[in-house]
């Protein structure tokens, strides 16, 4: 933020008095008392074109119309929304809109949340005086690998061209030919091919650009959206997840100034195609019968069992032969509910594997692929590499292990998975049925991305809530509930009822925490070297 | 003075065989006024000559040259001074007769201009058609650079001036200031939101003035002859010499050099030969270029000034005046401006790009005898909510006309719905 204040200016927006920073725009002024001043081109994070003249607004003293979004708001402007003069205007703008857009509503994607079908209910005249022939454009031109394009649902208000321009930098998009006739389009060789090319159809107001992976899936009026946090990689954007059907039919973002402004990288946005892919874990398994073809499902939900075995083991061989790994894609209080089970069993090796892929991007894309690394870290415990506790195992100094959320053996390879009959007890945590799973002793199943609620620490120290839009899975659970069950059973306090009750648990355990709740967490989390609210 | 007697200051070499030469132009005096300008004058005084001199830009707005200049910000910081030479507007042809005829005005206005100023860089953007005056301003531009006219300390005087020359791609757009400085920077051409104006934020992000070849061409004769001498030629806050485009039905089309206020008929009827077939009286004249209101011919007792006419109700704009004898369909006549308007139209904002089209659609059922009553209050109603609603002035620039034409010749648009079919008779053969 800006070092000084900046100076306040009030002015008059149909008849309230509106105070702003002087330099805010006549539509954000407006917002601030409630008051909607319709924009099509406008977007808050890109530059102002003015093109669409839709926000054009009466102002006292002026002779034409001003458009809003370019206009800044003076100190005893008077300016009116909705006189006669504006709403002729605003009415016109309308109309023109519509002569030459197809009017498909009905098989529009955008159908339910496009801005013009809005607009046109609340601004238009409800009828048009076009008779004539509409201009044709193209219809369904492949823009890139998740973009469809049709020409003429486009308003040409250019916003995806501006965000390919201001924020990506990757130039892709401009405007074609003149008049009624204009379009947009890539530069010829070029394809909308960015890793945030997904964020053009979530700011295009209309059904011209949608998503190929989500366009003819569902009606976005049967989409419930879950505010979470993406799990693909350290930055933690903001999303939203919308559901039906107890099913994620797409992910966009959501706004937060501190995280992720308004946009996901294509990877983010397509996530949740991997969440639906492959064997769910759904019930406590046992070790595998002779073939490992068969898995014996345990009675009861295995904790019993696993907490003989590792006190057992501990009394045999020592606790310090108890060994743990944790994972960046588990929350706070899924690794501080490891580390307590690895330290109740008298053991104090826990690993951190490390995903990393590619490079930290200048906009949102982190290398570190783990939506919460930074927990990890903070809980504390995570002392060696996987590597070094591969070699723990090899030499004998770890005879059971505890993995969550991670396939150890399988990402670590043949020399691991041989490995594996150093160990006595090898249990699993997960969502899936990885080859560490296939391998373990017990695996008790746990809820997936989108099942559960959770806390989560970005790269920048901000702590985030994963919420739960979902389902559990058959027998699945956040995995601090079975982890505290065997620590319990191996002395350890009571368990935690509910999802507060275990980050109230973890947090008191982490100073850097222990201040906070999660309601006080809120939708946009709380960065923990500066606690304001994210939404600035 | 009578405009008998006028003799031509702006034309005074275009019939000169070897007008476009540096010698030529040198010989009838040429380049005086930049020496002066230069050498014996500062900056501030040549500006202040402008100003006092009265010049309103001739491109079609009318603003005060010497005021527009006083907008870049003074001090040595960069600024630009941009030719408009995208001279487009449908019936206006004199920046291409200055260019192609007598380019060493051109220049040498431009330079003088730089001067007063302080740019050290002028740009000249040449409509894409123009390719012979982008040639022969080219050449110019070698030549006045080979007799240190141009570039580096000119004429000695410490004053370093380069002359860039741009060819634009063939749209009427650039025309406008601020779609010229973007196409100018290379990216498509559409307006920009002002405020800021180009005088804060112009080509390339600095100051910048954008005047038009006529205004600069007459900076030179201010110079050389003083501002209260160029001030008494023509009316009061209607200053200087100025070029009539003169086209339609008269028998001597072409552009005309008289005071600014001449009488819009001793224009037609004495000096353009009168209308081009006795047998058809002058129905209407179009006294400022297509995008101006119409005069029909009982209003035409008018003087061709910016005031004069403003309060006729239309405007001198570039001074395209159009001459209608009666056997104009008035409704063809408005259908091909549309078209016009509507092919030239950026397709930037909503009201012009979308209206336009529309115009066309219902003056063409119109013409075709299809339309409707209705239709005509429809045209009307969308010049309501085009004019004032858009970017940059093309909206108003078919608007106005679109309301002029169907206002003032209302019973004739009346007649294609009721008779299918046009009020005027066409002249009998093609001419």
């Amino acid at each position: 933020m800006a070092d000084s204040t900046p100076e306040q200016v009030t002015l008059t927006i149909d008849s309230q008095t509106v105070t702003v920073p002087a330099g805010t725009n006549l539509i954000e002024a407006a917002r601030t008392v409630g008051i909607e001043i319709p924009h099509f081109c406008y977007h808050p994070r890109l530059t102002i074109a003015g093109n669409c003249r839709m926000c054009l607004v009466d102002i006292e003293k002026m002779p034409k119309n001003q458009i809003a979004c370019s206009t800044r708001a003076a100190a005893g402007m008077i300016v009116r929304t909705r006189s006669d003069k504006a709403m002729k205007a605003r009415q016109g703008v309308m109309e023109f809109l519509l002569i030459n857009h197809p009017l498909d509503c009905p098989i529009c994607d955008q159908a339910g949340e496009c801005v013009l079908q809005e607009f046109s209910y609340h601004y238009g005249t409800g009828g048009s005086r076009f008779e004539g022939q509409k201009v044709h454009h193209d219809k369904n031109v492949d823009l890139g690998p998740h973009i469809v394009f049709d020409g003429e649902r486009c308003i040409k208000c250019t916003r995806c061209i501006r965000f390919c321009e201001e924020v990506t930098h990757t130039h892709e998009l401009g405007l074609f030919s003149r008049g009624d006739h204009t379009i947009i389009g890539t530069f010829p060789g070029r394809q909308l091919d960015n890793a945030y090319s997904g964020c053009t159809a979530d700011i295009c107001p209309v059904g011209a650009l949608t998503v190929k992976e989500f366009r003819f899936k569902q009606r976005v009026w049967f989409l419930r959206n879950t505010p979470s946090i993406c799990a693909g990689c350290a930055r933690g954007c903001n999303v939203n997840l919308g559901i039906n059907e107890d099913r994620i039919w797409r992910i966009t973002p959501r706004d937060n100034d501190a995280v992720n402004q308004s946009w996901i990288c294509d990877e983010g946005r397509l996530s949740y195609q991997t969440y639906q892919q492959g064997e769910r874990l759904g019930r406590a398994l046992g070790s595998a019968a002779a073939g490992g073809a068969t898995r014996e499902i345990l009675a009861g939900s295995g904790y019993e069992q696993a907490a003989a075995t590792l006190g057992e083991i501990a009394r045999k061989h020592g606790g310090a032969t108890v060994a743990g790994v944790t994972s960046g894609h588990a929350s706070v209080e899924e690794q501080a509910a490891l580390k307590e089970l690895i330290e109740r069993a008298g053991g104090s090796r826990i690993a951190l594997p490390i995903h990393e892929r590619g490079d930290d991007d200048a906009l949102l894309i982190r290398k570190d692929k783990t939506v919460n690394a930074v927990g990890a870290r903070l809980v504390g415990g995570a002392n060696c590499t996987a590597e070094e506790l591969l070699t723990a195992i090899k030499t004998g100094k770890v005879r059971a292990l505890v993995v969550l959320r991670e396939d150890f053996l399988g990402e670590l390879g043949a020399q691991a998975m041989a490995a594996r009959g150093a160990l006595d007890f090898l249990m699993t945590l997960d969502w899936r049925v990885t080859p560490t799973v296939k391998a373990s002793d017990v695996a008790l199943p746990l809820c997936a991305y989108g099942e559960m609620d959770g806390s989560v620490i970005n790269f920048q120290g901000r702590i985030q809530l994963l919420r739960p839009g979902l389902t559990a899975y058959e027998e699945s659970d956040p995995a601090w509930k079975p982890l505290l069950e065997i620590a319990s059973r191996l002395g350890g306090a009571a368990v935690p009822k509910n999802f507060r009750e275990a980050f109230r648990w973890a947090a008191s355990r982490i100073p850097e925490l222990s201040h906070l709740d999660t309601p006080a967490l809120g939708k946009y989390g709380v960065s923990l070297e500066s606690p304001a609210p994210g939404r600035a | 003075m009578t405009s008998q007697e006028y003799r031509p200051l702006l034309l005074k070499n275009i019939h000169r065989p070897d007008s476009t030469s540096l010698s030529a132009y040198r010989e009838s005096g040429g380049y005086k006024a930049l020496e002066r300008a230069v050498k014996e004058m500062t900056p501030e005084q040549v500006l202040e000559e402008v100003k006092a001199s009265g010049l309103r830009g001739r491109g079609g707005a009318g603003f005060p040259t010497g005021m527009k200049w006083g907008f870049l910000p003074k001090g040595p910081g960069e600024k630009y001074l941009v030719l408009n030479a995208d001279e487009s507007e449908p019936g206006t042809f004199k920046d291409r007769l200055l260019m192609e005829r007598d380019p060493h005005l051109v220049l040498e206005g431009f330079l003088i201009g730089c001067y007063a100023v302080g740019c050290s860089r002028g740009y000249i953007y040449i409509r894409g058609e123009f390719v012979e005056g982008w040639r022969i301003l080219l050449k110019a531009v070698e030549e006045a650079r080979a007799a240190n006219l141009a570039g580096k300390n000119i004429l000695g005087s410490g004053f370093d001036c380069e002359i860039v020359i741009y060819r634009g791609a063939g749209a009427y757009i650039c025309g406008e200031e601020t779609a010229l400085l973007e196409s100018l920077e290379g990216k498509r051409g559409m307006p920009r939101l002002k405020p800021p104006f180009p005088a804060q934020v112009g080509l390339y992000g600095k100051p910048t003035s954008v005047n038009n070849v006529e205004t600069i061409a007459n900076v030179p004769l201010i110079v050389e002859m003083g501002s209260t001498w160029y001030a008494g030629i023509g009316r009061p806050k209607n200053t200087g010499p100025k070029l009539y485009c003169v086209s339609g039905h008269v028998r001597k089309p072409g552009v005309y050099e008289f005071p600014l206020g001449i009488p819009l008929k001793e224009l037609i009827f004495e000096h353009a030969g009168g209308l081009l077939r006795e047998t058809r009286p002058l129905k209407a004249v179009i006294p400022g270029g297509s995008s101006v209101p119409i005069l029909p011919a009982e209003k035409c007792d008018v003087l061709m000034d910016f005031d004069s006419l403003a309060a006729a109700g239309t405007m001198l704009g570039s001074a395209g005046v159009i001459v209608l004898d009666d056997s104009v369909c008035m409704v063809d006549a408005l259908l091909n401006l549309a078209r016009f308007y509507a092919h030239e139209s950026c397709g930037q904002c909503t009201p012009c790009r979308e209206g336009c089209g529309w115009y066309v659609q219902i003056l063409e059922r119109l013409e075709k005898g299809e339309g409707r009553t209705s239709d005509l209050d429809l045209l009307l109603d969308l010049s309501d909510r085009i004019q004032g609603n858009t970017i940059c002035p093309l909206g108003d620039a078919v608007a106005m006309p679109v309301r002029s034409y169907v206002t003032v010749f209302r019973d004739e648009f009346q007649y294609h719905v009721d008779h299918k079919k046009c009020l005027a008779e066409p002249a009998p053969a093609p001419i």
